[in-house]
């Protein structure tokens, strides 16, 4: 619009730079206006999605009835929430099942996933297509389809309360197979021919080139493992079913149910929050890039 | 001698790859035998049988999907997902959009809006509805009743009216997740060429124009992907109704896979529970299709 009314008023009159000069400056303000409304209003948003996470921080961290509402202005402090949620709960027996639960799924998933990713990727074999492609239609079945039958699955096989009846079910990831198959795919045949004709054999060739090359995609798919899993309800929920197994999540939900104060329940879920919160400052670049690439969802 | 030596060479390289390619995929495929078509398969059988803890499967035909069809709970548990699903769809994908649109602009600063909304979506759903628990509190410090209060609106009880349980439910989900959408509508909106834009502009075309006829149309298969994503994501919609609502208040929140956790392991009633499974996945199957055609139609 700015431009074009500047070029007709150039053209038709005699005061021509004048007015392209009013124009300019005009054209400026209303610039900064807009860029300065543009920046009030993503701010207004930002604020809003912040204040859940401040007011569970606050409610922590402040004792009861100590923080004004609607304001969210505490008028004092108090570790005790934190205190009497470490005393009064399992909540580091839950983290640490949290922890084993989700690290070693990440671990084992990867290293399935990507021999196998390097298999279907980089080796001829009967019924490779057939066999990669009913991996990856997989995902089309929703989980509440085969909660039933794993459930059944697992607790016939004496895997309630067990760490390996919690984690082996979520070790079939097609998602993880299928990613690690399209990286593996774009590294030159190349450097594995050089590698065979050096001798190698084929463990090494995978954990010696095809491993350390395909670093960015073991991360990326490691983040949204991990974090699968740490925020992960359903499958736990059914499993874990002692006090003692339970994850944070199951946690923190059987802790909800039993009605405790604000300041107590909002402690636990501060504490579940931080790692979570420390995976995505230090790890945002690779969460985002592994959405916006490949349309991972956690 | 030397030939069929070199032969048997090959031979003997190329069984010993074939071997080990075998062995690099089989306990991927020994898992997903065990834990994903063996299950997969094993839900359609039981949807025909009625299998109770003791470990009886009496065969039974159709009965289940005839008792699902006739159950009213499962039309409540349907409507009540339809629902949630028409209110949260809207809401998330115009706000990821919207927000979006700003956030891939080359401004200085995006890069951290766009982290902010993307920081509930990296949160449990258990974590979240305890916060949000907290806001909807219908006394004693509710944030939202609160907020309200300041303007003299009387306190609503969210999560405890029939007629607001679900909206609740929705903002809550809108806020977790809309930071993904968003993300993918970001990459969707930064592989469109800069050139296209800069020649509408130069032709005089307004921001709305803009978006209307270059940015949407070239955005269509990032909106359907988005669509689909999230639509199923509704339909599963289940720990934030386990921890804030129960169903609740008289089934007003009971959502399709609330009642197959209530059916399955409530009640034990494995046969009825992997029925609605049944229908959850031929639901999910039928957008997904549907999506890809009407996806496939506009690219032609």
């Amino acid at each position: 619009m700015n431009i074009k009314s500047t070029i007709g008023s150039r053209s038709s009159s005699g005061t021509a730079v004048e007015e392209v000069v009013l124009h300019r400056s005009r054209s400026a303000l209303t610039k900064y206006l807009s860029r300065g409304g543009f920046y009030l209003f993503l701010s207004a948003i930002a604020i809003t999605t912040l204040v859940p996470f401040i007011a569970m921080v606050l409610l922590a961290a402040t004792p009861l009835g100590a923080l004004n509402l609607p304001s969210l202005i505490p008028t004092s402090f108090t570790l005790d929430n934190f205190r009497q949620v470490f005393n009064g709960s399992n909540l580091l027996r839950w983290s640490f099942n949290s922890l084993v639960y989700s690290v070693v799924s990440v671990v084992l998933s990867l290293f399935l996933a990507s021999l196998a990713g390097y298999a279907f990727a980089k080796k001829k074999f009967a019924g490779r297509d057939a066999m990669f492609w009913s991996f990856v239609a997989m995902l089309m079945v929703p989980g509440q389809l085969t909660i039933v039958p794993l459930f059944i699955l697992v607790s016939q096989a004496g895997g309630i309360d067990t760490y390996w009846g919690l984690i082996a079910p979520t070790l079939a990831n097609a998602q993880a197979v299928f990613l690690m198959r399209q990286f593996i795919k774009g590294i030159p045949d190349d450097l594995i021919e050089a590698a065979k004709l050096d001798g190698a054999s084929e463990f090494h060739i995978y954990s010696r080139i095809i491993m350390p090359l395909s670093m960015p995609v073991l991360a990326t798919l490691a983040i949204f493992i991990f974090l699968s899993h740490w925020n992960e309800f359903f499958w736990p929920l059914l499993v874990a079913q002692s006090d003692d197994m339970r994850t944070l999540t199951v946690g923190l939900a059987t802790m909800q149910a039993r009605q405790p104060s604000t300041g107590v329940i909002m402690a636990a879920a501060t504490f579940t929050f931080l790692p979570t919160f420390i995976v995505f400052l230090a790890l945002q670049r690779y969460l985002v890039q592994g959405i916006s690439m490949t349309g991972l969802k956690g | 001698m030397v030939g069929s030596k070199q032969t048997y060479n090959l031979w003997w390289r190329r069984s010993q790859e074939t071997r080990a390619a075998y062995l690099f995929v089989l306990p991927v495929f020994l898992l997903f035998v065990l834990f994903r078509f063996g299950p997969t398969a094993a839900s359609f059988v039981l949807s025909f049988t009625s299998y109770e803890i003791g470990g009886e499967v009496t065969f039974l035909g159709f009965d289940n999907y005839r008792q699902l069809l006739g159950d009213p709970i499962f039309w409540t548990s349907l409507r009540v997902t339809v629902t949630y699903t028409a209110i949260a769809l809207p809401l998330t994908t115009i706000t990821a959009l919207g927000l979006a649109l700003m956030v891939s602009k080359a401004y200085c600063g995006v890069g951290l809006y766009r982290a902010i909304f993307f920081l509930p979506y990296v949160t449990s759903m258990v974590m979240t509805a305890i916060i949000w628990l907290w806001i909807y509190r219908p006394t004693d410090g509710g944030l939202l009743n609160s907020t309200l209060g300041v303007t003299g609106v009387e306190p609503v009880g969210w999560l405890l009216d029939k007629a607001t349980v679900l909206p609740a439910l929705a903002v809550m989900s809108v806020w977790k997740g809309f930071g993904y959408s968003m993300l993918i509508f970001v990459a969707g909106i930064q592989a469109i060429p800069v050139a296209y834009h800069e020649a509408a502009q130069i032709d005089g075309a307004t921001p709305w124009q803009l978006f209307r006829h270059i940015t949407l149309p070239l955005l269509k298969p990032v909106l359907f992907f988005v669509l689909v994503i999230e639509t199923i994501a509704s339909f599963q919609v289940f720990d934030a109704i386990y921890v804030m609502t129960s169903g609740g208040p008289a089934r007003a929140s009971f959502s399709l896979v609330y009642m197959l956790y209530n059916q399955g392991f409530v009640y034990f009633n494995f046969g009825y529970a992997v029925t609605i499974g049944v229908f959850l996945f031929i639901a999910i199957f039928v957008m997904t299709i549907v999506q890809r055609k009407v996806l496939e139609s506009k690219e032609t």
